[in-house]
């Protein structure tokens, strides 16, 4: 399984990608193989104002809907709207082409809160397998 | 993402077959059953285009017989029973003394006085009271659930790959039919809209039959199928399911079950009351609805027509093989017309949908 080690992660499998004041986020690849096959992603509007470890997001498979939290807060400044006629980038390229929404942090220190590949690895691995 | 755990559910007898097909496994009822193998998406095509095999031995099963088993059943169901043949198989809900659903079940005549009824796995123990309660001098009711496992191969092959397996005797085998197999029957039935099978077993039998499927299926494109594809199939082909269409306060009549039960009959449980809502007509009524804005609709949605609330779904998800979201409700007779429009609050949102004619999906021919 892929961790990459430019991102930093949340404790519910989001995956944050920081570039100046802004960040990308999306799911991990942990996560899209526990959704399953993604028929369906609820984005957020731009210039919508979310909370760090609040819904943002959902991304739903044919029997469930799951949501997606904002791993800092900030407002949505980009959404990929190419998962509206091709939700399942989520699970071709979950860190490239399945990125969900852009932001532009209100609070830097929330990063400090975030894991690294290798913490969030660890959270990976103690998980029940099913 | 939440990700919750579940409770420890009951092990179905082939659950090591799953896993070695590599199943997903999740709590379905108090059964830890498959629920995808590879894909919802490839399964539910894999029954619309070829064939599949369900794992659905968490099923119940009951033998009802005796010198007095047909008029017991004659008297406590809701369609006639003495015309069945011995072989044949008819499908009916089970009516409580209110008119309302205690569940959905088929009835397998087996000869003059014995009977085998299959029930839904979470209503064994409240339909073997039901019917307990009932018993009458001269009638055996006896709960086979734990012996029996039950298999299902269903999709357009399903007939070809049943001869292979088990021999040209189940050539002539029509549908709501079945013959006897190995300790059980194999009945020409199912839950897909497709044609298909049902092959009942003893528990210990089950894994030669599972095998033998799957060693000749491989050619014909049988998958094992999980119980994620079984929903989105059988909500395609508009089949009420318990605790979701069907629910001990609604009625057959509202479940649009009618074709189901025989109000010409004299007297059954709830046949008075179920008379008396045909003749003054139903207030509210099973409809099927497609949404045209974005949005999957989900078990428990509010259903909105101008702003007020009329309804709830009952089932509704993303269907693999068209690409549509669909659901179905329950809706005010007034309301229940195909091209009507309405609205699914999805998450606080009114999102846009459509009544259409059930089924969604019909196979051809």
């Amino acid at each position: 399984m892929d961790f990459p080690e430019n991102l930093r992660y949340t404790k519910t499998h989001e995956w944050i990608a920081v570039q100046g004041a802004k960040a990308k986020v999306g799911v991990t690849q942990y996560a899209q193989g526990e959704i399953s096959d993604v028929v369906f992603v609820d984005l957020p509007k731009q210039g919508q104002i979310v909370q760090q470890a609040k819904m943002a997001a959902v991304v739903e498979s044919v029997k469930a809907a799951f949501d997606i939290y904002a791993p800092v807060s900030g407002k949505i400044t980009d959404v990929n709207k190419a998962l509206e006629s091709n939700p399942g980038l989520i699970n071709q390229s979950p860190y490239t082409d399945g990125w969900i929404f852009e932001l532009e942090f209100s609070n830097p220190a929330e990063l400090n809160a975030l894991m690294t590949a290798a913490q969030y690895q660890e959270v990976v691995r103690q998980t029940p397998k099913h | 993402m939440d990700m919750t755990l579940e409770t420890e559910p009951t092990k179905l007898p082939l659950h090591n077959e799953h896993l070695q097909k590599g199943a997903r496994m999740g709590d379905f009822g108090g059964w830890l059953v498959p629920l995808f193998y590879t894909s919802i998406m490839e399964e539910h095509a894999a029954v619309r285009n070829k064939a599949g095999v369900f794992d659905i031995s968490h099923m119940g099963e009951f033998l009802i017989e005796g010198r007095g088993a047909l008029d017991y059943l004659e008297k406590n169901l809701p369609r006639r029973i003495a015309p069945l043949q011995f072989g044949q198989a008819i499908y009916m809900p089970l009516v409580n003394d209110l008119g309302g659903m205690v569940d959905d079940i088929i009835v397998y005549r087996m000869n003059e006085q014995k009977f085998l009824i299959i029930v839904n796995a979470s209503n064994i123990e409240k339909d073997f009271e039901w019917f307990n309660a009932r018993v009458t001098q001269g009638v055996t009711l006896t709960d086979r659930s734990g012996a029996m496992g039950l298999l299902a191969l269903q999709g357009p092959l399903s007939q070809t790959i049943l001869l292979e397996c088990f021999g040209a005797f189940y050539k002539d085998l029509r549908r709501f039919h079945y013959k006897d197999f190995e300790g059980g029957i194999i009945a020409r039935t199912g839950y897909t809209g497709e044609d298909g099978y049902e092959i009942m077993v003893p528990k210990d039998k089950l894994k030669p039959v599972w095998d033998v499927l799957f060693r000749v299926g491989a050619k014909h494109g049988l998958l094992p199928i999980g119980f994620g594809a079984r929903d989105t199939l059988r909500l395609e082909a508009a089949m009420p399911l318990y605790g979701h269409e069907l629910t001990d306060e609604i009625t057959p009549l509202e479940a649009d079950l009618e074709w189901a039960i025989d109000l010409s009959k004299d007297k059954f449980p709830g046949s008075t009351i179920l008379k008396k809502q045909k003749a003054t007509g139903i207030l509210k009524k099973r409809v099927g609805f497609e949404m045209t804005e974005r949005g999957i609709p989900r078990q428990g949605f509010e259903i909105q027509k101008d702003g007020k609330t009329i309804g709830t779904v009952t089932s509704g998800s993303f269907i693999p093989t068209t690409g549509k979201n669909i659901g179905m409700a329950y809706v005010p007779t007034a309301v229940a017309k195909t091209g009507n429009t309405i609205h699914v609050m999805v998450r606080g949102k009114p999102v846009k949908a459509v009544l259409v004619s059930l089924p969604f999906y019909k196979r051809k021919g």
